[in-house]
């Protein structure tokens, strides 16, 4: 703690949601008593501070958002009841002292790449963080901290934590944007420092900017710095949403900050021995509530190693880490696929181990956030309020739209919106359910219900206006989804619906890179003729030519070309998935070029290497692959029974019109199939039948005029089709008339 | 005792004496009832300690090893699992000579591993001539182990048949193994603080799915991962590999950007892009092979460093094998994803696909 100018200024660096930097302000401020409390936190509302003290249950956050004319910047400031920025707000105005927000506000652009205010600066500069793991031979940034503070608060952390904070910054060249923070911050300091009169100023701040604010808070300077005002015509704000420790531990990447909130929860209210015991207990019940076997022997055997742990890495009481490592060493008796997701940040929970999904899951907690009554409210209802009213759906009872007319199609993006964000009373009966699905009328059930408003005042956390919460609420869905295609798909259309294709930005990247990451063939085949059919045709939704649309229709493509050619197999049936996926490919590559990282060269190359361990409908497939894309036929069909009708089915999914206008084809398929043997047709039938199927009915009369052509008759090839018995009958009649002529022959009886 | 000088590779109790016995004088803290170290210098020998002039030994996550330690000093056994080439063995040598402070009581299972070898054998001549007695047994390094208070390596221990697996079962439980043809107290031999088991399995194996589960819960599992960080991984690939080129003779040094397509691929190849992983293990021990061989082929045939080509050579001889479908896993690669990388290795690695037989 150092202190410049006579001992007025004390600033305490902080790791956000830290449950010891909590304690260490409340004890700072107790023995201070400070003039000024200043807090890293948006300055633009320091005429509201008085919402934040109303009485709320945590975690709480203040949201922020500007609208400007490409998009909504949303971002989050969340506070929870260790959130030492929490205890400064409160502790430092109970103290009577003159507390602050300083840092810029959440739409500048020295935010702008980021979603969560608190989220640990100093992981931006990863290599100063990795220099100090190697040196305490801990995994990662996260252990490394609980062993340094966390395990320790008391004596000394002050220095502690600016010795470390001091360590991470190093001499590390910072990014014009926490330039910008930095600066604003000191000249609010300068002027607390100018107004305290010698009286005491606390600055509570994230640890990384300290040195910086050490040095430029070197003198007072009178005069309170300006709030920046928005852009020119741009609309935001900034209210309090209730918050969830799910939702604080759901941040991506660096802006996660400290994880597991709900075991810290227990070690700010009841110290750590209790937090320990609490996660071993909770992951126990949880397990057991699942049916898996915890025996009281593993509970003894998991507790006896958290102890050591802590005793080996010089913990007074087991950290997180050893109870989470005690458990894993005891409860899984197998090796594992994935890494412990708490070894490495930024876990990928979709591929955990049961076993260890359950012990993140306890850690992370299921607190929920309460809004105080008298919370002014968030502007998301009085919005949907509004829209409803103006678009006449503020009753009740059935509402049928149109959605070729613009005003029904204005209605159905509302009561989709609402939807996606689950408000309840809004219920579709009828409408479009996928890309393809050729329905323009939809049908919905309103009921007015008292639980929308507590159901929007918490959708008001994904944004202010209908459009953003759905976006945002969508792009967890997308989180959620994992490497699901189908789902992934669906909430690519929930976005076309509620009419946020054009301005999903956040999403197209997000579903793209999810989609580079299925092994679904069928699935992702089904997703892009879906999107693709969107990009190209829809005018009803407005996604035609969407870019977002566009990002998803080439991650997909570019994941089956590599996919296909990794698919291997022997003689099996032909998957009409599979080939409609290849169709799919085909039909991107030949309609969406432009949009496309890979070309038709690769395309036919890919399908040029599909070799003979290949099951035959795909090796059909790429030879129709091939021709359909304008590479000549070299068509080398395989005659055995057993797989030719699967290879033609491949065929016949890609290049049916090839075929068609190819009557040399259609003779050699009439002599070949002519050729076969009575045994060998029965069971080449039921694949060539299937095979046939991929022909439309008029095509299908096409072929067989061709046929009659070649036998120099003319006449209806419709006629030729048109069978009064089931081909299967007639099957089962040709195996049992062969059946007896084996039988005559093998008898002698035969003249 | 040889000299060392002479040995291929040297127990790494004797690699790393010095360092060994360094720890051990400078080590105040308690340790764990016939432990050699007390657990934080144990674990110090193995996550390394720059300050005390302590080599890191071992590049996985440093929580692994306190579990593995920890779970040592329980009466637990300690099972790695994982995938071949994560340094398991060197993992379980080092702990063993930490804890121990010798390595070499190892038992390597295998298909013919038998109880005799686990537990203990008889010096048949004797045993004709005089009857069983403590000088006709001949003891295993489990019977050693137990007697010594010393930790006992088992590699490969899914490779037993399950049977020969289930004869540690008493012994890990009871801590007791009975002799019964020898009379009075040498018929039991009781273990001593300080004896435990270290077994090592590979996932490609058999696996440990077939393991008894009575066998299981004397256990516990950790999964030794390959190595997460690329840079790291690279960094040793370049060690390695330059060594063993040194003592091959060659004289000019890897290109950098050579090896770093190669440990790319090795772990883009190993990770499988999307759950289609080769069959052939692709760790960072074949990624030394192969860049070894990539230096041997660029020096011996030109008189300069590997190309990119070399590693395409390489690869379809040491990494896909003779395995056809591995080798059209290689060619795809090849074809789909480096063809989108940019940088001049890639694209001669690109270039050099045809390099790959059939």
């Amino acid at each position: 703690m150092t202190a410049t100018d006579g001992g007025r200024l004390e600033i305490i660096g902080v790791r956000h949601h830290s449950p010891a930097c909590a304690g260490l302000v409340r004890d700072r401020i107790a023995a201070l008593r400070p003039a000024f409390v200043l807090v890293e936190g948006p300055s633009d509302i320091n005429g509201r501070l008085a919402e934040l003290r109303l009485g709320h249950t945590l975690p709480v956050a203040v949201f922020s958002y500007l609208r400007v004319e490409d998009g909504t910047h949303a971002s989050w400031t969340p506070f929870c009841d260790h959130s030492p920025e929490w205890i400064a707000l409160t502790d430092g105005h109970a103290a009577g002292a003159d507390v602050r927000f300083i840092d810029l506000p959440a739409w500048h652009p020295a935010f702008a790449d980021r979603t969560n205010r608190y989220a640990d600066a100093e992981l931006r500069y990863a290599e100063a963080v990795e220099r100090l793991c190697r040196e305490f031979a801990v995994d990662n940034a996260d252990t490394l901290w609980d062993h340094l503070v966390e395990t320790e608060p008391d004596g000394d952390l002050g220095e502690r934590l600016a010795i470390y904070f001091e360590g991470v910054r190093g001499d590390a060249t910072t990014t014009t944007a926490d330039q910008a923070r930095e600066a604003y911050m000191a000249r609010w300091i300068r002027a607390a420092l100018a107004e305290a009169d010698g009286r005491p100023v606390l600055v509570v701040c994230g640890g990384f900017h300290r040195p910086a604010l050490l040095a430029a808070a070197d003198r007072p300077e009178a005069g309170w710095p300006d709030v920046p005002a928005p852009p020119e015509g741009a609309v935001g704000g900034s209210y309090l949403i209730p918050y969830s420790h799910r939702r604080l531990d759901a941040f991506e990447g660096y802006q996660s900050g400290l994880p597991s909130p709900g075991f810290y929860q227990r070690l700010w209210d009841d110290g750590a021995e209790s937090a320990a015991a609490w996660l071993m207990d909770s992951v126990v019940a949880r397990l057991r509530h699942r049916k898996q076997h915890v025996s009281t022997a593993h509970v003894i055997a998991a507790t006896a190693q958290a102890r050591g742990l802590a005793a080996v890495r010089g913990h007074r009481h087991p950290a997180r880490t050893d109870v989470l490592d005690a458990l894993v060493s005891t409860l899984v008796a197998e090796g594992l696929e994935e890494r412990l997701p708490w070894t490495v940040r930024d876990p990928q929970l979709a591929g955990a181990h049961p076993v260890v999904a359950e012990m993140v899951a306890a850690s992370t907690g299921d607190r929920t956030g309460r809004l105080a009554p008298g919370t002014p409210q968030p502007p998301l209802p009085a919005a949907v309020d509004a829209e409803l009213t103006a678009l006449g759906l503020d009753g009740a009872g059935a509402v049928a739209l149109d959605l070729t007319a613009e005003a029904d199609r204005l209605r159905s993006r509302v009561l989709h919106g609402l939807r996606v964000l689950r408000v309840p009373g809004f219920d579709r009966a009828s409408g479009p359910r996928s890309g393809r699905d050729p329905v323009s009328r939809e049908e919905w059930r309103l009921t007015p219900s008292d639980l929308r408003l507590s159901a929007l005042i918490e959708a008001a956390a994904f944004g202010a206006s209908l459009v953003d919460a759905a976006e945002h609420a969508l792009a967890e869905r997308v989180v959620e989804a994992g490497r699901d295609v189908a789902a992934l798909a669906n909430v690519l259309f929930d976005a076309v619906l509620c009419g946020i294709g054009a301005v999903a930005g956040r999403l197209g990247p997000l579903i793209a890179a999810a989609v580079a990451d299925t092994g679904d063939v069928p699935a992702l085949g089904a997703a892009l003729a879906s999107v693709l059919g969107l990009w190209r045709h829809d005018r009803l939704l407005g996604a035609a030519g969407d870019p977002a649309m566009a990002m998803v229709v080439d991650a997909a493509a570019r994941r089956l070309l590599w996919l296909l050619e990794g698919i291997r197999g022997g003689p099996q049936p032909a998957d009409p998935g599979r080939l409609a996926a290849v169709v799919a490919l085909r039909d991107a590559v030949r309609h969406a070029a432009e949009v496309l990282t890979i070309d038709r060269a690769d395309t036919v190359a890919m399908a040029g290497r599909i070799g003979p361990d290949v099951p035959p409908d795909l090796r059909g497939a790429a030879a129709g692959l091939r021709w359909s894309l304008g590479e000549p036929a070299e068509l080398e069909v395989p005659w055995a029974p057993k797989i030719v009708g699967d290879w033609l089915a491949g065929l016949f999914a890609l290049a049916r019109e090839e075929v068609l206008t190819t009557p040399s084809l259609v003779a050699s398929l009439d002599d070949l199939i002519g050729e076969l043997t009575d045994a060998d047709f029965l069971v080449a039938l039921p694949a060539l039948r299937q095979a046939f199927e991929f022909f439309p009915p008029r095509e299908r009369a096409r072929f067989a005029e061709l046929l009659l052509e070649r036998r120099g008759r003319t006449g209806d090839g419709r006629a030729l089709l048109r069978t009064t018995v089931d081909p299967l009958l007639l099957a089962e009649a040709a195996a049992l008339e062969r059946a007896v002529d084996e039988i005559i022959t093998r008898e002698g009886l035969l003249p | 005792m040889t000299t060392t000088e002479h040995l291929q590779r040297p127990p790494a109790e004797t690699r790393f004496a010095d360092e060994l016995a360094r720890l051990r004088a400078a080590d105040t803290a308690p340790r764990p009832p016939g432990w050699a170290l007390s657990l934080d210098a144990a674990r110090r020998f193995v996550v390394g300690d720059p300050a005390a002039g302590v080599s890191r030994k071992f590049v996985g996550d440093p929580s692994l090893v306190d579990r593995a330690l920890v779970t040592l000093a329980t009466s637990r056994g300690l099972m790695l699992v994982g995938e071949p080439g994560t340094a398991k063995s060197l993992l379980s040598e080092l702990i063993a000579a930490a804890v121990s402070g010798d390595s070499t009581l190892t038992i390597q299972g295998g298909a013919a591993t038998t109880e005799d070898q686990i537990k203990y054998s008889w010096n048949y001549a004797l045993l004709v001539s005089e009857g069983p007695s403590t000088r006709s047994l001949v003891p295993a390094p489990m019977l050693r182990g137990m007697a010594a208070g010393a930790v006992v390596r088992f590699e490969e221990i899914t490779r037993c048949p399950l049977e020969v697996q289930d004869s540690l079962l008493s012994l890990l439980s009871e801590r007791v193994v009975a002799i019964p043809e020898l009379p009075g107290p040498d018929g039991m031999v009781f273990a001593r603080e300080g004896f435990n088991v270290i077994a090592t399995a590979n996932t490609r194996d058999r696996g440990v799915n077939e393991m008894s589960t009575a066998l299981k819960r004397r256990f516990n599992f950790e999964t030794v991962f390959p190595i997460a960080d690329h840079a790291t991984e690279l960094a040793l690939v370049e060690t390695e590999a330059g060594r063993l080129l040194e003592r091959s003779g060659v004289e000019v040094p890897q290109r950098r950007d050579v090896l770093d397509v190669l440990v790319t691929a090795f772990r883009e190849l190993r990770e499988g892009v999307g759950g289609d992983r080769l069959s052939t293990v692709m760790s960072t021990a074949e990624a030394v092979t192969v860049a070894h061989a990539v230096g041997l082929r660029g020096w011996y045939l030109r008189r300069e460093p590997g190309t990119a080509a070399d590693v395409v050579t390489c690869l379809a001889g040491t990494a896909a094998k003779d395995n056809a479908e591995d080798l059209q896993r290689l060619r795809r690669y090849l074809e789909q994803r480096a063809a989108r990388r940019h940088g001049e290795q890639w694209v001669e690695l690109h270039n050099a696909r045809h390099l790959l037989p059939g």
